[in-house]
Parts: structure tokens; C-alpha cells; sequence
């Protein structure tokens, strides 16, 4: 049996309290977690169980209570505001339920700004470069159209080719089919997976209850806690 | 600018276009308003301290009593600090044209001066003129209708006709007075023996050593058994109206650094709208690694774009509306702008307070918007809740009026903001109206408070009750009051001050006049103290003017003047406002006194000619007669150009802030798209969402007039204390102009109806799924 590879995200005891006026409301109740470089792992639980407040503290968005946060080698938890969103652009690739393109820039502009805000490539090599992942991802025949003027599903495709424009370690993804129906939704699974099989680790938030087709992995939340996790 | 956060600064200010317009009008606008006024500014004061120092103005001059030989000159020009010395001589006489007579300042000058001090410029003809001819100051040609010859008469002389040989431009010269300039050999025409009574002298050095210079040269004349009537020493290289153009100046600009404050402000609250609209992007721009310093960065930049464009658009107007105000002072000035060059220093202060101040005033919401946390801008809906949760409830049952009420007092901050904007700029432009206004209504006031037609100086003081007896029964003639006036220096500490007149004998001028004390010809309006008295001599009321000259002196404070090389100490008993005069302490007349000059009342012009006969045939002659009239026209002039930039000024004000209305009213509409859709999704039209949103627009339309135009008032006030401190030594009274109220109230209410219309007709035309799909 070999060695189990390093974890790109560990996740020690980590709660999130939120203060209300009704009083103290905990999110998340110490949970801890490791994900491998090239895993795919899911999120599930009921509406409120705590899913997005998870992802949150994976990307640095929000700060665990207690407990620690380290991904890629970096405590998460610790890192001051300033430096979290240059942080946040080499090292995670966010997807959103409701794709989240910049209207007025076109989808390959839309993939060019992680680059230009992290300088990640010579400004020569950015265009290519979004083309490049645009092809990957299916839609390169959309690079210069606005948004607007794309389906869903290809909107979704370009937010993932714009996720993985600086070629970050961990892909993170709130319920990314949510609004895509099964056979769209299928096709952004495949893109998961083939991205994971380049090495890079995801976490899936989603409604679906049984992923184990894709997922290598199934968390499942509920009242905060990891109720159990499904290996395939 | 290919990479992707400028092409999206680039699109969005596409997308923007209209909001863009609007924040680069308002800041453009304000921006001409200030370079005109540091244009204008910079190039009269230039101007006219180059025209005057241009004319070598005397730095003192001795008025020496039996006149200056040649030899004496010889020794005076080599006394300690005189660089330089002439002997003039200059007399009041009158001139007539047709059949008025103007007051006339005669200039006798030697053909063989060299004209190095107290110059002029030789428009037209040839220095020395003729004995018979007479040069003309270009602003008495305009005077007089640019005549080819004028009939002078010399006090104690007989009119004698002149052919005008030339024009001279002599920017000393000022205001309602003719100029000549003539040879000895001219006045003996006139009569009068020339006697050079003026030694004009050229002292180097500040205003404490031309004092002091001029006190050892008349100390020494002294003792060479000369007398030393008087020392003049106006301020040293300042035009006479160099303090006025200063401060009015000052003032103007004030004015337009107030309204590139407001455009910053339309500037700001724009931006903050747009940015309160892009904060899910701006969230979204976050994940994708972007820093808050690159986004602030960006914006700036926005910013900056839309700055540089006003800049742009602005400079040339500027610079134009600025020479043309320029011109006009200079016109009113008698100045000729000969270099219209504007320095580097103010198309570089016009480019930092252009570029710098919307960008300053734009740094806290762009920073704020910046920082604004992914959590914050990933929750962030559009609207933000109710600042309440109580409901206001007025006009009983109208559910729209409430509805439009509750919306418009949703967004406090933007409310407060907006209503700031409009009553900064309508209470700029009800107080600069009423300012002008109040102008008007003063000079009008101090006028009307002069009771007499028309002033006739007499060549020779005369008895005053001689006066008073040939005068009555003159038909048409209703009123006759003698009175003497004698120019003035005041005394302290026993020392002469040297006076500050300038050589026309007005500007600086301070005179001693007596006057029956129950005069019924001026009844100038107290403002301190009381009126004289009869049978109380050796108390004087002071005019404004006067009273700041001798440092505002209480009542029952004791004041030195000396007149006619005697000293008086007089008890000051009051002051008074006088608009349209020179500084003057006024004293009871005695019955038995000479006077200098007699005030008459008519109802018909033609008493003035017949009363001038009666004591003509009396062997009392006329020096000048100045009708009232004149004295307003005078006034005027100096006023009208002022009001004029005020009211521009105020119109500006406006412009600035129904565009920051019209912005406000935009963003409360963009803002709410998607609420308009959920509204007629539950049943609303299209009417309906239009006509709550006019109603809103209107509300706080009328809510920023009422504000204005009571904010309005203290700010008139404010203006009308310094314009009226500035220009005759008194505040201006508060005389709110209804017009500009009213004229405010309704701009206000319609440019909020018309600009919540526009954007109500937008939000009306979008469809339920345009508004529900709207980010
Ligand atoms: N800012 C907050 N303040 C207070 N409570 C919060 C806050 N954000 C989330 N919560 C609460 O924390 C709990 C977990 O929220 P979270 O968004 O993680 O749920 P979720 O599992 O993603 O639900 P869903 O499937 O509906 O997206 C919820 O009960 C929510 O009400
Ligand atoms: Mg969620």
C-alpha cells in the first residue's frame, strides 16, 4: 500500500460561531478534515447544516472561531486581510451557483483577470493562455462573446476555466450544478474530474445526494458536524 | 490599456455614460468658474500694478504754498533719498460739452518736463500741445463724447475754448472725471497765474522710508522758509483700486472653490451609487486575487478619467471667460491688458484643484467600497434594509404618496447627501441673488438719502449766508445749503499723517466738511451714536469710511485733523452710513461761516443754470458742478460688473446641484430595479412604479428648496458683509431677493421631477424579467 500523499488542505477542529442577536449560533462544531492533492471531494447536508460556512473557511472568506486552517502549506486562519486575496488568487479557484462572470468583460477577459491580478504570466502569454482553457473546457468558440449572450452551462464552463486560470491547487465550488439541469450539470462533473486528475484538489458543495459516479469522497454535514464520510 | 480591469473600468464607464456626463459636466463647470476667476485675478492684478507703475507714480507729493522755482527743484533732487523731482501744478476746473459741464482735473505741465515722474501715454497727437490745444485723457474722450475742442473754466478764471490736439493714456485716471493736460502757457488763457505748487518727488525705498523721506524734505523746505501745506503719499506701486480687486477677487473664487466642493460632492455620491451597484463584483474581482489596493487603484482611475475630461473640456472656457472678465474690469479700470499671458502657476493650480479634488473627495467611498470584505459583497443584495422599521404615515390614506415618502427616507444617508447638495448650491444662488440685490437696494437707499440735485463748488469760498440769500427766490429752485469742505489729513500724536489721496484727488481722499447742522439735504443713516446738534460746536459725526481711516473711534472719542495747515480737535459724536463719498467728518456750520460749495434741490434742471447765474452775477463763480446723478452712475459701474460675476457664479451653483439631483435620483432608481420588477409581479403598472418615483423625486426637490432657501439667508448675509466691507466699509443690509427664491424653489422642483422622470421612464420600460434578471 503506498504512502498516503501530503494533504493540500487540513482542517483541524475548526468551528465558526456566529454572533446574533438571538444569541450565539454555531455553525460549524470543531470539525476537522484533510483533502490529498487530486482529490475529489463532496460536500452534502441539509439546508443549513453548514456546507457554505465550510467552504468559506477553506477560502479564507471567513475565520474559523477555533480550530486551525492550513492549505498548501499556509495557516489559512492566520493570514492577515491584506494579504488573503493575492493569497486567494494563486492558491484557490472559486465557482459559484450563480456563475458570478464580470457582465461588461467578455469570457475570455473574464478568465485574463486572475492572471493580471496576480501577475501570474507575462501580459503576452494571459490571451493565449485563457483561450487555452477555454478550449479545455469546451467553449473556445465563446471567447469573445459577453455572458449574457452564453447558456448556463457555458457561463458555468467559463467560471471553472476562470477558476483554474492561475493554476491553483484547490478548486472550490458551491453547489456549481444548482442551476443547471442533469445533463449540463454531468458535463461540469467530467470537468471536475479530469481537472482532479491533473493533481488539483477539489471540495464540491452540493444538493445531490449520491455523486459517488465522480466524487472520490462524500462529506456529509449535519447540524455542523461531519455525520459520515462515503468512500467509494 | 489592454488588460482586463481597464477594459472593464472602460465598459462600465460605457454603461455609464449618462452618470459619467453628469459627474464630468458638473466638475467641468465648476472648473470654468475657477479659472476664469484665477485667470481673471491673476492678469487685472498684473495689469493694473504694471499700467500704474508703468506711470512712474509720484512717491510723495509736497504741496508747497507760492509754488516751486527751478533752483529750488535743483536742490531738491539732490536732497538725502530723492532720486527724482518735477513741480506741477493741478487745479478742479470744469468743462463743458453742449450744455453739460463735467468736473475736470486740469494737469499743468512744463513743455519742457521730462515726464519721468507721474506720466502718461501719448495715444494720440504730440506732447507739448499748443497753447490753445489740450490733451485729453482717453477716458474723459469718452466722457465727453470725444470732442474736437472743449471750453474750460479755471477756478477764478474765464472760459476759454481748446482744440483737443491728442489722447493720453494715463492709468491713474479714474472714474466720472475729466482729464487734461495743458502747458502754463494753456492755463494763462484760463487765467489762474501757474504756480508749480506740487513737487512731485521719487523716493526709493517701502512706504515707512517714503514717510519718512518726505517728513525731512518738508522739514527742510521748512527751514528754508518755505510752507508745507500738505504731504501725499498714496501706497506705494498699488493702483487705487488694488485692494478692491483683491479682495473681490478672493471672494469670487471662493464662490467657485464652494461649487467644485459640490461637483466633488455630485462626483462622490455618483461613484458611491455605481460602486454600491458593482459590489458583488467587486466581491466576485476578490476571489479572482485582486487586492483592495488594485481595486481602489482602478477607480481612482475612473476617477482620474473622469477629472482629466472635465479638465479638458473645461480649460479653454476658462481661460476665455477669464480674459473676458479681465477685460471688462480693465475696461471699468481704464487699464490696458497689454500681455494676456497666463502664468504656468495657474493653469497648474487649475490642473491639481481639477484632477486633486474630485479625487480627494472620492477617496472614502472608493476606499470603503474597496475594502469591502467577500463575505460582505457576496451577501450583498442591492438594497440595504429599512434604516427604519416604523412606517411614516402622512397624507392619510394615499397609499402612493406614503409609499413614496417611505422610499425616499429609506436610504438616509443618500437622502441627507442629497438634500445637502441641493440646499449648498440653492442657498449659493438665493444668497449671491440676494446679495446682488441687496446692492441695488443700497445704492438705491444711499442715494435717495441724498436729497439734492446737484453740488456746485465755488472757485473762492464765500460767505454762508450770502449763499443762502442770492439762492432764494430762484424759481425752480427748492433747496439751497451751503457748506464747506476742505481736504483733511488726520493728526496723531501730533504728527501729520502723510495723506494717502492719489492724484485724483478722490480715491484715499479724506475730507473735513461743515454743515448746517439740520441739513435737509442728507440724512445719511446712523449707525452709531447721534446726529450734530445746533450749538455744538467742535463735535463732527464721522462716515463709515472715515471712522475706519481714523480706527473706529467711539462716540465721545477726540479726533485730530488738520485742514488748511490748522489743527481742529473735534469730539466724535456718531457715524454714519454714506454710500458713494469719500472718507469725511462732517461738523456743524457755523451761521457766520464761508463756504466752499453749495447743495441745491430743483424741480426743474434749468434752476441749476439760473441759480448759477444769480451768483455768477454775484462774482461768486463756479469751480464744478456735480449733478447726483452722476455719483450713481459712478457707483454703478464699480457694482454692476460685480453683480453680474455673482450672478453667473449663482447660476452655476444651480447647474451643480440639479445635476447632483439628478444623479441622486438616478442611482435611487438603479438601485431599485429589481424591486420594480417584484412590484409589478404583484400586480403594480408600469404607472404606477413611474409615479410613486416622480412623487419621491418631487418630495425631496421641494424638501432641498425649502432647506435652500432658508440656508440662503445666512449665506447672503455672510457675502453681503464682506462684498459690502469691501466696497464702501459697511456690510450690505440683508435684502433677500424673492425672484431668486422663488426662481430657486421652482428649478428645484422641476429638475428633481424632470430628473426622476427620465429615470422613472427607464424603470418603467424595463419588463419584469429585465428587472428580476438585473445584477
Ligand atoms: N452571517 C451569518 N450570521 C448568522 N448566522 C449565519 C450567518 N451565515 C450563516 N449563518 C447560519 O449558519 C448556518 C449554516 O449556514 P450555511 O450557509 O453554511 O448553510 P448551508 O449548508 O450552505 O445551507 P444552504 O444549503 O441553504 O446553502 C445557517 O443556519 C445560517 O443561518
Ligand atoms: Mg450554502
Amino acid at each position: 500500500m503506498p504512502t498516503p500523499p501530503t494533504p493540500v488542505i487540513t482542517v483541524h477542529d475548526a468551528a465558526k460561531t456566529y454572533t446574533t442577536p438571538a444569541g450565539d449560533f454555531p455553525a460549524l462544531r470543531d470539525v476537522s478534515l484533510t483533502v490529498a492533492p487530486g482529490e475529489f471531494v463532496t460536500v452534502t447536508g441539509r439546508s443549513g447544516s453548514g456546507k457554505s460556512t465550510l467552504l468559506n473557511l477553506l477560502a479564507g472568506i471567513d475565520r474559523p472561531t477555533s480550530g486551525s486552517v492550513v492549505i498548501a502549506g499556509t495557516d489559512v486562519h492566520t493570514l492577515p486581510e491584506s494579504r488573503l486575496s493575492s493569497w486567494r488568487g494563486r492558491t484557490i479557484g472559486m465557482v459559484f451557483q450563480f456563475f458570478q462572470l464580470l457582465p461588461t468583460l467578455t469570457i475570455a477577459e473574464n478568465v485574463m483577470l486572475p492572471m493580471d491580478f496576480c501577475a501570474t504570466r507575462p501580459p503576452r502569454e494571459r490571451h493565449p493562455h485563457a483561450l487555452h482553457l477555454l478550449d479545455t473546457v469546451g467553449i473556445a468558440d465563446h471567447a469573445d462573446k459577453l455572458p449574457a449572450a452564453l447558456s448556463g452551462g457555458q457561463q458555468q464552463r467559463a467560471a471553472i476555466a476562470r477558476a483554474l486560470a492561475n493554476n491553483p491547487p484547490v478548486l472550490l465550488a458551491d453547489e456549481p450544478t444548482g442551476n443547471l439541469d442533469s445533463a449540463t450539470a454531468d458535463m461540469i462533473l467530467e470537468l471536475f474530474t479530469a481537472q482532479a486528475d491533473t493533481g488539483t484538489a477539489i471540495v464540491m458543495v452540493t444538493h445531490e445526494r449520491d455523486l459517488s459516479t465522480w466524487a472520490h469522497r462524500q462529506i456529509h454535514l449535519a447540524d455542523g458536524r461531519i455525520a459520515h464520510q462515503d468512500t467509494p | 490599456m489592454t488588460r482586463p480591469r481597464y477594459t472593464k473600468i472602460r465598459r462600465d464607464m460605457r454603461q455609464a455614460r449618462g452618470r459619467i456626463l453628469l459627474m464630468t459636466t458638473a466638475v467641468a463647470v465648476s472648473l470654468i468658474a475657477i479659472g476664469a476667476m484665477l485667470t481673471a485675478r491673476t492678469v487685472v492684478t498684473r495689469e493694473a500694478s504694471a499700467n500704474y507703475t508703468a506711470t512712474r507714480p509720484a512717491s510723495a507729493t509736497l504741496d508747497i504754498a507760492g509754488g516751486i522755482t527751478p533752483d529750488l527743484l535743483t536742490q531738491v533732487r539732490t536732497r538725502p533719498g530723492i532720486t527724482d523731482a518735477t513741480a506741477r501744478q493741478t487745479l478742479t476746473a470744469r468743462v463743458r460739452t453742449g450744455d453739460t459741464w463735467h468736473k475736470m482735473l486740469l494737469f499743468v505741465i512744463d513743455a519742457d518736463d521730462p515726464l519721468r515722474i507721474s506720466r502718461f501715454d501719448i495715444e494720440r497727437g504730440t506732447w507739448p500741445p499748443p497753447a490753445d490745444g489740450i490733451l485729453l485723457e482717453r477716458s474723459a474722450q469718452a466722457l465727453l463724447d470725444n470732442p474736437t475742442a472743449v471750453t474750460v473754466t479755471a477756478p477764478g478764471g474765464q472760459p476759454a475754448t481748446f482744440t483737443v490736439t491728442g489722447a493720453v493714456h494715463d492709468a491713474a485716471a479714474q472714474e466720472r472725471t475729466a482729464y487734461g493736460y495743458l502747458t502754463p502757457q494753456g492755463l494763462t488763457r484760463l487765467g489762474p497765474t501757474p504756480t508749480h505748487h506740487q513737487l512731485k518727488t521719487s523716493i526709493a525705498g517701502d512706504q515707512h522710508t517714503v514717510d519718512t523721506r518726505a517728513r525731512e524734505l518738508a522739514t527742510w523746505l521748512t527751514s528754508q522758509g518755505h510752507t508745507v501745506n500738505a504731504i501725499t503719499a498714496p501706497p506705494a506701486g498699488r493702483h487705487p483700486h488694488q485692494s478692491q480687486i483683491d479682495s473681490v477677487t478672493l471672494l469670487f473664487l471662493g464662490f467657485a472653490a464652494a461649487a467644485l466642493l459640490l461637483a466633488a460632492a455630485v462626483v462622490a455620491t455618483t461613484l458611491g451609487g455605481m460602486l454600491a451597484q458593482q459590489t458583488r463584483q467587486i466581491g466576485i474581482l476578490k476571489t479572482l486575487g485582486a487586492t483592495t489596493t488594485q481595486i481602489l487603484g482602478t477607480y481612482l482611475l475612473l476617477t482620474l478619467a473622469v477629472a482629466t475630461a472635465a479638465l479638458l473640456l473645461a480649460a479653454a472656457p476658462a481661460i476665455l471667460a477669464g480674459l473676458a472678465l479681465a477685460d471688462a474690469t480693465a475696461g471699468l479700470l481704464n487699464l490696458d491688458i497689454t500681455d494676456t499671458s497666463i502664468p504656468t502657476w495657474v493653469l497648474a493650480a487649475l490642473a491639481a484643484t481639477g484632477l486633486g479634488t474630485p479625487l480627494l473627495v472620492a477617496l472614502a467611498p472608493l476606499t470603503r467600497a474597496a475594502r469591502t470584505t467577500v463575505r460582505a459583497a457576496l451577501d450583498h443584495r442591492g438594497t440595504t434594509p429599512p434604516a427604519t422599521t416604523r412606517a411614516v404615515r402622512p397624507a392619510r390614506g394615499n397609499r402612493l404618496v406614503s409609499l413614496a415618502l417611505r422610499n425616499a427616507l429609506r436610504r438616509r444617508g443618500r437622502l441627507a447627501l442629497t438634500l445637502a447638495l441641493l440646499t449648498a448650491g440653492g442657498a449659493l444662488f438665493t444668497g449671491g441673488l440676494s446679495t446682488a440685490n441687496a446692492w441695488n437696494t443700497w445704492v438705491d437707499d444711499g442715494l435717495a438719502r441724498r436729497h439734492y440735485d446737484a453740488e456746485i463748488t465755488l472757485t473762492r469760498p464765500a460767505p454762508a449766508h450770502r449763499l443762502t440769500e442770492l439762492l432764494r427766490g430762484v424759481p425752480g429752485l427748492t433747496a439751497a445749503e451751503p457748506l464747506s469742505s476742505a481736504p483733511a489729513v488726520p493728526v496723531r500724536g501730533g504728527q501729520v499723517e502723510p495723506a494717502r489721496t492719489y492724484p485724483d484727488g478722490g480715491h484715499g481722499a479724506f475730507n473735513l466738511v461743515a454743515l448746517p447742522p439740520q441739513s435737509r439735504l442728507t440724512d445719511f443713516e446712523l449707525l452709531r451714536g447721534r446726529h450734530l446738534r445746533d450749538g455744538e460746536p467742535g463735535t463732527a459725526v464721522l462716515n463709515q469710511t472715515a471712522a475706519t481711516r481714523l480706527g473706529d473711534p467711539a462716540p465721545g472719542t477726540h479726533v485730530t485733523l488738520r485742514a488748511a495747515g490748522t489743527d481742529t480737535t473735534l469730539r466724535v459724536v456718531g457715524v454714519v452710513a454714506e454710500v458713494g463719498g469719500p472718507a469725511t467728518a462732517y461738523t456743524a456750520h457755523e451761521p457766520q461761516a464761508t463756504a466752499t460749495a453749495v447743495r441745491l434741490a430743483y424741480d426743474d434742471p434749468a434752476a441749476l443754470t439760473r441759480a448759477e447765474q444769480r451768483l455768477a452775477d454775484a462774482g461768486i463763480a463756479a469751480a464744478t458742478v456735480v449733478p447726483t446723478a452722476e455719483l450713481r452712475t459712478a457707483v454703478d459701474e464699480h457694482v454692476l460688473i460685480l453683480i453680474q460675476t455673482l450672478v453667473a457664479l449663482a447660476a452655476l451653483m444651480a447647474v451643480v446641484g440639479t445635476l447632483g439631483l439628478a444623479s441622486a435620483m438616478g442611482i435611487a432608481v438603479t438601485e431599485r430595479t429589481r424591486e420594480f420588477g417584484i412590484m409589478q409581479t404583484l400586480g403594480a403598472t408600469p404607472r404606477t412604479v413611474r409615479l410613486t418615483l416622480i412623487l419621491e423625486g418631487t418630495a425631496i426637490g421641494l424638501a432641498g428648496s425649502l432647506l435652500a432657501v432658508a440656508a440662503g439667508l445666512p449665506a447672503a448675509a455672510l457675502v453681503g458683509d464682506m462684498l459690502g466691507t469691501l466696497s464702501f466699509g459697511l456690510p450690505l443690509p440683508l435684502a433677500p431677493s424673492r425672484g431668486g427664491m422663488a426662481a430657486w424653489a421652482a428649478l428645484g422642483v422641476a429638475a428633481a421631477a424632470a430628473a426622476t422622470l427620465t429615470a422613472a421612464r427607464r424603470a418603467g420600460r424595463l419588463t419584469v424579467k429585465d428587472t428580476l434578471t438585473y445584477e
